[in-house]
């Protein structure tokens, strides 16, 4: 970690900051500005990562991918979602620089969710984000995003990307 | 047991047979009874296909109503499914939700058991009970049966053989669902809470009208011609085929919807078995729906996804993004049906009866002719369920 600069640091916190306001928002727009043109995204339960089992609640493996999850979420979705409030809370745990040009990056997660209909608040899921981000110019760009949750039975369905 | 305990709680059913009263959703006391007479019952439950546990030692925990049991592949091959209960003071041996294990060893007084149930070891015995005997103290097995890998259990001497059970108008698709062959390999779950009644799920789940997508419309995607069959028992299998348009302008990547089509279908099998599981083929997505009602309310749905084992990588491959994406609590032609789920949950808590409509051509007698779209095919399944529970159809 001692030898990333405060600079690179502070893009990836950047980055992911932007990531989870574009969600907590609800502006998909923003969410599939965070990735590259060779971006990716997994939303997979932990059980399956440890059993190397390769399902996942959402398996964007290319950029069209991510542009159809924003089509599903604003487009497709939209009248029969019971929509609800999310909020991310992040914390960075690892980074490590890949090659240069491109960190790991690990950050803990905790999201909740207010369901408009109801008013209660409650844990959508807990877990981490393990990233692969690419750096040009000072600006990072997810390569990788994958979320992993540690509870592997989610509360409700899931509407949106986390 | 006096005779007041086996009667339990009692509801007065509608005269008309498309009649559902909306409390049977809602009455808690329900439940007891439902353990009873259907989990407890004359019924077969799916809990484990060999592809999920394919080795010696390999075990999956699940739930036969509110009993915890597990299934564990045995040294020598079989497969056999325990009460998750040591035979000594009852705690229980299996924590996890799966995994690998050489022997099954209790950690309270150290009881080991051998991968077949055997008690195998048993510290201090000799200060037992006289009466004491290693050989009557092996696991509680369950009454067990095979079809194309899957293996169900029952609670009753009494319930028929499997296939009798099941019917061949739903075991011959089923099949087809499990590979044509059984030889599946599990590529992974995806689990999720639903919040509602177990029999909220099965109304509509298993099949309802292609009106609820709008991803349907949108992706133009048209149903092909199709049936529905149904048996006495109420279990409702329901086969299209699939019309998916070559160019799909909707979507960047259309391939997610590629049917490559092997052999078994012709796009779209949906399969409910009384009284909680779904099974489906969607193109090429080959999936079990374990189902675990948590009480009168609250649905535990594990998605089980399969391949199989002829596939070649890029099968393989497809099958992944298209289950991933497509079915299950995110995904893009599925999600709809869980908010369902729940609006229908609140919908409940009104007086009155759900009342089917689409394909009832006589209201005072049930029919087991069912067109595709016609959302009579769960009346036989409520006239199985109103038996099995004991109440009385009301006169007028
Ligand atoms: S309860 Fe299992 S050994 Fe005593
Ligand atoms: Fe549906």
């Amino acid at each position: 970690m001692s030898k990333l600069s405060n600079d690179t640091v502070s893009a990836v916190e950047n980055l992911n900051r932007d990531y989870i306001c574009a969600l907590d928002n609800m502006d998909m727009t923003g969410w599939l500005a965070c990735f590259s043109q060779q971006g990716s995204y997994t939303f997979i339960a932990e059980e399956n990562v440890r059993r190397g089992l390769p399902i996942a609640f959402m398996l964007d493996d290319c950029y069209e991918r991510l542009q159809d999850r924003v089509t599903q979420v604003v487009d497709i979705q939209i009248d029969s979602t019971e929509h609800y409030q999310m909020r991310h809370f992040t914390q960075l745990t690892n980074i490590v620089e890949q090659e240069s040009g491109t960190v790991r990056a690990t950050f803990n997660f905790s999201i909740y969710y207010t369901q408009k209909d109801t008013n209660h608040t409650k844990i959508l899921c807990v877990g981490r984000y393990e990233d692969i981000i690419t750096l040009k110019g000072g600006k990072a760009e997810f390569k990788h995003r994958k979320a992993i949750t540690d509870s592997n039975v989610l509360p409700r369905y899931v509407a949106y990307p986390v | 047991m006096t005779k007041q305990s086996t009667e339990g709680p009692t509801l007065v059913w509608p005269k008309k047979y498309n009649e559902i009263p909306k409390a049977v959703f809602e009455m808690e006391e329900l439940w007891p009874k439902e353990l009873e007479t259907i989990f407890y019952g004359e019924e077969w439950h799916p809990i484990v296909h060999r592809a999920e546990i394919p080795n010696p030692g390999d075990y999956k925990a699940a739930e036969l109503g509110e009993m915890p049991i597990f299934a564990v592949h045995g040294e020598d091959g079989e497969i056999r499914v325990f009460q998750n209960t040591c035979t000594h003071r009852g705690t229980s041996l299996i924590t996890e939700s799966s995994g690998n294990k050489k022997e099954l060893e209790c950690p309270y007084h150290r009881w080991l058991f051998n991968l077949q149930g055997d008690l195998v070891g048993c510290p201090n015995s000799r200060d037992y009970a006289p009466g004491f005997d290693r050989k009557n103290f092996g696991l509680a097995k369950l009454r067990l049966e095979e079809f194309c890998g899957l293996f169900f259990v029952t609670m009753s001497d009494k319930t028929p053989p499997l296939k009798e059970y099941l019917g061949e108008s739903f075991y011959e698709p089923l099949s087809r669902i499990l590979g044509g062959d059984g030889r599946l390999k599990l590529i992974g779950y995806q689990k999720v809470m639903y919040d509602c009644n177990w029999k909220a799920y099965c109304d509509n789940d298993g099949y309802h009208a292609p009106l609820l997508h709008k991803a349907f419309a949108l992706l133009n995607w048209q149903g092909g011609k199709g049936f529905q069959k149904v048996t006495e028992n109420g279990h409702l299998s329901f086969e299209s085929e699939l019309k998916i348009p070559d160019d799909i302008t909707a979507l960047e990547d259309g391939s997610i919807l590629d049917f490559k089509g092997t052999e078994t279908s012709t796009g779209s099998i949906v399969q409910m078995q009384f009284p909680v599981t779904v099974y489906s083929k969607h193109m090429d997505m080959l999936n079990i729906r374990y189902a675990f009602p948590k009480g009168p309310k609250g649905l535990e749905v594990h998605y089980a996804y399969f391949s199989h084992e002829d596939d070649d990588e890029e099968m393989l491959a497809h099958r992944i993004r298209q289950s991933s994406n497509l079915l299950g609590p995110c995904g893009l032609i599925s999600m709809e049906d869980a908010s369902v789920f729940s609006r229908i949950d609140i919908g409940n808590k009104t007086p009155g009866n759900a009342i089917f409509q689409k394909g009832v051509e006589d209201e005072h007698k049930l029919s087991f002719t069912v067109k595709q779209n016609d959302e009579s095919g769960n009346l036989p399944r409520w006239e199985h369920y109103r038996k099995r529970m004991g109440f009385e159809r009301s006169e007028s």
